[in-house]
């Protein structure tokens, strides 16, 4: 029961820095110029296209999901609010008309928008390989908020099909809260970095004149130009960080 | 491709006539009391003696049914298994297949929460079925909600099927240029560029002329907007709402006491 109590804490302590967070950013009316009239307009053909584009890759039966790309595409051009916004309504309107499971994931799309929104403004989207790092840092984000979902909303094991790693992971004699996020880890990386660089594609092919009429567009800006040496690059740091997974799994599973 | 907009059925029934504020709260006041409650039997209970003659009541007895075979059993009864074989919970063993051994403790464990997901997914078939998202929405814009979250609710509903008609053509077509959408799994990935590309770009040009478009009609003007339509709230309404605030408190009282 003290662990559970603790946790609470720790929750609540998450809730109230988001919170303020929001709070800053509205009062500061850093918010509000994120949100012009092209926004909002936006933001129905964003979570539209997370709905399509998620089908499309269900036809292809690929092992991925690919249903934020239009959540990083509104995060980058307009910022980390309006990002969040898209992804929280995403999951809303996915359980509204498809899916009724899909409602209790909607902090998960909250963060991802919000995370790829802030990595945008540090400037984190201007080449391909910086975008593997955002997808990145955006899968470790989806794992983590992901976890205390499973972990008190399913106790543990989920509906998905990667909850056959956690049901692995948890028969070999791992703790709850471990073994969900050693699954996240593993699965989330691959699916996070291809929507970051799907994302950064179309970003790439838009004309500049329309990328300019967002709030954002410094964001999309590309520095550099020899694409070739950028991919290498890129391919180089998805295995290294797959590597340093690999190496933090075995870290946690050891301890 | 047959299209499912929303669940909504339209029926004449009490539950159709609430406010959709009152059944909002309803449906998240069954959730929050299902999972705050420290009686194990108290989710199953809810599904006997709420939420179907709930959804008698709505007169959608039929669709909620055909929706919990098609959704919530399937989910449902997946989380029940894995649950079941794979939580390491000490106890009583059942039977023992291999490495897998059920115990009672992990059985009883997977049917609560089996049963909670299933009164949480029921809750919202519920209140999708007898509430239009229109209706949904202007009743909150009437209590203070911006009128842009109203917007890009109630257009994503109207977008989304044209996408996903637009989606079925792109595929079509490149499919009839070529496209291998079938064989191995390079091929397949490689795909996703030539199907994804037009779709995006070609729903992204219309933003520009829709921003134009609902700019002319006042979007982004602060004045008090009327509404065409009138959507009661009675005092049964706010009795209703009052009453489910109060279930929660109460359940979540008895959980700290009893813990």
């Amino acid at each position: 029961m003290s662990i559970i109590s603790e946790n609470t804490v720790y929750f609540i302590i998450a809730v109230a820095i988001i919170a303020i967070l929001l709070v800053w950013a509205y009062v500061t009316k850093r918010m509000q110029k994120d949100f012009s009239t092209l926004t909002w307009v936006l933001i129905p053909v964003a979570i539209a296209i997370n709905v399509a584009v998620g089908q499309i890759v269900v036809t292809l039966k690929l092992p991925v999901y690919l249903d934020s790309i239009g959540t990083v595409l509104v995060a980058v051009v307009a910022g980390p609010w309006a990002g969040a916004l898209t992804g929280t309504l995403s999951n809303i309107i996915w359980g509204a008309t498809i899916d009724p499971n899909a409602f209790p994931w909607f902090p998960v799309a909250f963060f991802i928008g919000l995370v790829s929104g802030l990595m945008a403004n540090a400037g984190w989207f201007k080449s391909w390989w910086k975008v593997v790092v955002t997808g990145f840092v955006v899968a470790l984000t989806s794992a983590i908020v992901s976890t205390p979902i499973a972990v008190y909303l399913y106790g543990g094991i989920t509906a998905s099909g990667s909850s056959f790693i956690t049901a692995y992971l948890l028969q070999t004699g791992q703790g709850v809260v471990q073994a969900v996020l050693s699954t996240g880890f593993l699965v989330e990386p691959v699916d996070k970095i291809a929507t970051a660089m799907l994302a950064f594609a179309i970003i790439q092919g838009l004309s500049k004149r329309f990328v300019a009429r967002f709030p954002r567009p410094e964001n999309a800006e590309v520095e550099g130009t020899a694409s070739q040496t950028q991919l290498i690059i890129a391919v180089v740091i998805v295995i290294l960080l797959v590597l340093f997974a690999v190496f933090l799994l075995g870290n946690i599973i050891g301890g | 491709m047959p299209e499912r907009l929303s669940f909504y059925k339209k029926q004449d029934s009490v539950l159709h006539r609430l406010n959709p504020l009152s059944k909002l709260t309803i449906a998240l006041g069954i959730i929050f009391i299902s999972f705050l409650t420290p009686f194990y039997w108290a989710p199953h209970l809810l599904i006997i003696f709420v939420i179907i003659p709930l959804s008698y009541l709505g007169k959608v007895m039929r669709d909620y049914f055909k929706a919990m075979l098609r959704l919530i059993l399937p989910a449902a009864g997946f989380l029940f298994i894995m649950q079941a074989l794979f939580q390491p919970f000490e106890g009583s063993e059942l039977f023992r297949i291999g490495f897998l051994h059920p115990t009672q403790e992990s059985v009883r464990f997977a049917f609560g929460n089996a049963t909670r997901i299933f009164v949480m997914v029921s809750s919202f078939t519920i209140f999708l079925l007898t509430t239009h998202p229109s209706e949904l929405m202007t009743d909150l814009t009437r209590r203070g909600l911006p009128g842009q979250f109203a917007y890009v609710i109630i257009s994503t509903l109207q977008i989304i099927p044209q996408m996903q008609a637009k989606a079925q053509t792109i595929i079509a077509a490149q499919r009839s240029r070529g496209l291998d959408t079938e064989s191995s799994f390079f091929r397949r990935a490689g795909a996703i560029v030539p199907l994804v590309g037009p779709l995006v770009f070609g729903s992204l040009v219309e933003v520009e002329e829709r921003a134009i478009a609902i700019e002319s009609r006042g979007f982004t003007s602060t004045h008090i907007k009327t509404s065409l339509h009138d959507i009661p709230d009675t005092t049964a309404d706010k009795l209703i709402r009052w009453m489910f605030i109060v279930f929660i408190i109460l359940s979540l009282v008895s959980r700290i006491w009893l813990s």
